[in-house]
């Protein structure tokens, strides 16, 4: 039996509308209306169970205003899964309404597709020039007309090659500790694969051997968010099968919210077929962030070279409030000889991506990310460094449009450049792709 | 609500700073209180305006039109005092929010209505100084509200509440003429003390634009204990056998056995299940005498048979033990879905018996009641654990609630230390005021509202 939305009222009336959550809601912040804050979406969706509301246009809007980045849930003194209301909501909708053609159109028939998806993005590598124009100093790119999109909107360019056909399907090292499969998401692998590569260099040099299956999908957390599960369920189960053959040690993430789909998610989202939901949970286990595979293994502080730079660090929703991990990133920017570590103000607050709420929001979530420009400048680092690709090209932007000539990469990458520096492998800051 | 008035509206505020549709109205038909309010409560329109101005003009045109007006700050009232009333225009304080002045030489701030206590208390702790105020909603609660609610808080024993810290005030009357009260003086006696009369006015007097408040320089540190008691009432003892020592603590908090189990259950801190009650005690002052306070505190606790005790040495440890009072909230919303927090106040010597009394309750409607107080000024948080989908248990815990309240008038106490009276308590409000007090007060309300338009309904009833 599929979970009614009228269940969840169960989860609503234990909200007691105390309002911590205007505390740390980057929306609210931002907006200051009532509807806009945790408790008040909350409060709607009680209203559409009982009722007193309907799935009206105004109801679509205020549901759609929510970045998932879950600090109200941690930040809520009784627990309050906001999250997992609004993502109810949301399917509750799609479920009602149905999905927006576009929508429909990117979910069911590119994202759940691989090789559709595969396709369009090495055709769009060349496409794409047509349409966007190069960002200042050759950083990103800007589109040259209306796509829906916000025309300011600096947005990083498809990778000349998908990180999955740079390398061979396992990419192994002598006499090897650990064998892991590298979940790459889709960020990593047509975009950042800069960051894809430092994830295997590292692996490799710690001595273990990196399984890339090339069957594997987009982790399907777009698509559920947006309140279309039945896709959704579709690529956990695909995902679920291609990464439990390989029979690895482990399953490796350098995104918290591909992590989290992974760990959490995907049980819970095939909770009524029995075989998924056990497969799900056995792959939950084997899940871990990068840094937190990295830290594990204590010996990789071995052979660090210097770095002299002043690095801060953003916090990933969903990796700190998601997979929990805090710690790690920071023990191993710390472990960098000659790295000035400064923590900003807030680190652990959304940077005001929320994936395609970017897209959809732009102007209200260029505000947000620019408290966090903020925080990042009064630091005085030279280099941001973040778990997430999402949030690397949202401070990006941010930066561009404060014209701040800062880099943004992730952990995997600054490590990446310790072991370089010790091996002599000549790599400064500016040498690695800004974009 | 007429779309004339709306255009009036949008005229004064502009159409940036109004809502109107169904959705953003249906949020303002809640506060942190129990109170329900459904469609029929919705509000015509909420406007945030940004200057008393603008307020001035709001109220000459609810005024005019006699339409209710709801003043509200973040909202975290828990008496149904902020909550929307039907056709009414809900007044929302949000934007006025600057520190306008922090003057260390006559140690006073002056704020606007919409500054968040908890960042305000940040700004003085820098420079040295205290605002003590410390209600649990601090952190998003504003100095309006605060205001307008006389709200208290733990360090009420030793400080006091927002009216002590309170010097003068701006604000607009119902009618639209924009008033100073008070000044920048610590003395200051001419003519009626119309400030303390606005603190705690609940909103049916006036809409605060601006606050004059008192500062004191900030206690150089703080000391923190805990000790655990078998008996409520040797908790109870040790509360006034500190107090007579002349001892004044800065927080004095109660925990009871119910309190004690499910914190244990869930924050594992280390307390034994079976204890009747926890004290958690801090005093602050010159370090150079803090240890000596403490010493004769421990001393106090172990006299009156105390079972355990454990003494904050540094500052985690502190942590460590407010750990246990902090997770409270948390523990209990665990055990049922929904939890209504009472205010009754009785004095200090009666807690004992209030506490008894309030068990006694719990178990003749065969309810969960949990007990927390601000047992240092008699404050306690009778806690009721119940589900509100539970339509039978509802009407049991509702009967129950009235029988606490006529309690604690019964024990010489308030009906509310610092919730308010609101919408919640106005039916039992002449247990307290007497005919007469009520008359009078109503006498009050009139003469500077003669409409009824401001916050109608709060503490007199409909």
């Amino acid at each position: 039996m599929e979970r009614s939305f009228e269940s969840w009222e169960k989860e609503v009336i234990r909200c007691i509308r105390c309002g911590s959550c205007q505390n740390v809601c980057p929306v609210f912040r931002e907006l200051q209306a009532e509807s806009t804050v945790a408790r008040g979406r909350v409060k709607l969706i009680r209203g559409v169970i009982t009722k007193d509301l309907s799935l009206t246009e105004g109801f679509i809007s205020k549901m759609s205003l929510c970045l998932m980045c879950k600090a109200c849930v941690a930040n809520c003194p009784s627990g309050v899964k906001v999250d997992k209301l609004v993502e109810a909501a949301r399917k509750e909708i799609v479920d009602q309404k149905g999905l927006s053609p576009l929508k429909k159109l990117i979910f069911r028939l590119i994202l759940k597709n691989r090789w559709v998806f595969d396709t369009g993005m090495s055709t769009g590598r060349i496409l794409q020039k047509l349409v966007f124009r190069p960002g200042p100093g050759g950083q990103g790119m800007l589109p040259r007309m209306p796509l829906g999109i916000d025309q300011r909107r600096l947005l990083s360019p498809l990778a000349p090659k998908p990180l999955k056909t740079m390398y061979p399907q396992v990419v192994k090292v002598l006499n090897p500790r650990l064998r892991v499969v590298f979940f790459t998401g889709c960020m990593i692998n047509y975009i950042y694969t800069d960051t894809g590569r430092a994830v295997i260099n590292v692996l490799n040099r710690l001595g273990i051997d990196v399984v890339i299956p090339k069957l594997q999908n987009c982790c399907g957390t777009p698509v559920r968010m947006n309140g279309d599960y039945e896709t959704a369920r579709e690529m956990a189960r695909a995902n679920i099968d291609v990464l439990l053959k390989e029979k690895a040690d482990g399953v490796v993430v350098a995104c918290g919210t591909c992590g989290l789909a992974l760990k959490e998610e995907y049980a819970e989202l095939l909770q009524d077929e029995p075989r998924y939901a056990e497969r799900a949970k056995l792959l939950g286990k084997m899940v871990k962030d990068f840094t937190e595979l990295v830290v594990s293994l204590g010996d990789f502080k071995e052979n660090i070279g210097e770095l002299p730079l002043k690095v801060t660090y953003h916090d990933p929703c969903h990796l700190v409030r998601g997979l929990k991990v805090k710690e790690q990133p920071r023990e191993i920017i710390k472990q960098i000889p000659g790295v000035k570590f400064l923590e900003m103000k807030n680190p652990d607050t959304c940077c005001g991506s929320g994936g395609s709420f970017s897209l959809t929001h732009y102007e209200l979530s260029m505000k947000i990310n620019n408290r966090k420009v903020e925080d990042i400048l009064q630091t005085g680092a030279e280099v941001v460094v973040t778990g997430c690709s999402a949030c690397r090209m949202h401070i990006l932007d941010g930066l561009h449009r404060q014209e701040v000539g800062m880099g943004v990469m992730h952990t995997a990458q600054l490590l990446e450049m310790a072991y370089d520096a010790k091996e002599g492998i000549p790599k400064g800051v500016n040498s690695f792709s800004q974009s | 609500m007429k779309p004339e008035i709306i255009q009036e509206l949008i005229k004064i505020v502009g159409e940036e700073n109004l809502y109107t549709t169904l959705e953003d109205l249906y949020c303002y038909t809640y506060d942190a209180s129990f109170l329900k309010a459904d469609l029929k409560d919705l509000a015509g329109v909420a406007v945030y305006p940004g200057t008393v101005e603008e307020i001035s003009m709001i109220l000459t045109l609810a005024n005019r039109e006699k339409i209710p007006v709801v003043p509200r700050g973040a909202g975290t009232n828990v008496s149904g005092g902020s909550v929307s009333i039907g056709d009414c225009i809900v007044l929302v304080l949000k934007r006025m929010n600057k520190i306008l002045e922090i003057d260390k030489k006559n140690l006073i701030a002056v704020v606007e209505p919409g500054v968040i206590t908890g960042q305000f208390q940040r700004e003085v702790e820098q420079l040295g100084l205290f605002y003590p105020p410390d209600p649990a909603s601090l952190a998003v609660s504003t100095m309006g509200g605060n205001v307008a609610e006389c709200a208290g808080g733990p360090r009420g024993v030793k400080y006091g509440v927002t009216r002590d810290y309170i010097l003068g005030l701006e604000v607009v009357l119902p009618t639209g003429e924009i008033m100073t009260t008070g000044g920048r003086t610590i003395k200051n006696v001419t003519g009626y003390d119309m400030t303390k009369l606005f603190t705690g006015s609940e909103g049916t007097l006036c809409v605060i634009t601006k606050i004059i408040v008192k500062l004191i320089p900030l206690p150089e540190a703080k000391s923190t204990m805990m000790a655990v008691f078998s008996e409520m009432e040797q908790a109870s003892e040790t509360v006034s056998e500190i107090i007579a020592g002349g001892l004044v603590p800065c927080s004095l908090e109660l925990l009871d056995n119910i309190y004690i189990k499910n914190i244990e259950e869930y924050a594992k801190v280390g307390l034994p299940v079976e204890a009747g009650a926890v004290l958690l005690i801090e005093v602050d002052g010159d370090s150079e005498i803090l240890s000596k306070q403490i010493g004769k505190v421990e001393e106090i606790c172990r006299r009156l048979g105390a079972v355990q005790i454990r003494v904050a040495t540094t500052k985690e440890e502190a942590e460590d033990l407010w750990l246990a009072r902090r997770s409270a909230f948390a523990s209990v919303s665990r055990v049922k879905p929904t939890i209504i927090g009472e205010d009754a106040t009785v004095p200090r010597s009666q807690i004992p018996v209030a506490v008894r009394r309030i068990q006694e309750i719990a178990a003749k409607y065969n309810i969960i009641i949990a007990i927390l107080g601000h047992a240092g000024d008699g404050n306690l948080h009778a806690t009721i654990l119940t589900d509100e989908m539970d339509r039978e248990e509802a009407a049991r815990v509702e009967k129950a609630i009235d029988e606490i309240f006529v309690l604690t008038v019964e024990l010489g106490g308030s009906l509310s230390g610092e919730h308010g009276i609101g919408r919640a308590k106005s039916k039992f409000i002449t247990l307290q005021t007497g005919k007469i007090g009520l008359e009078i007060q109503r006498k009050i309300k009139h003469a500077l509202d003669p409409n009824n338009i401001l916050n109608p309904g709060v503490m007199f009833g409909a």
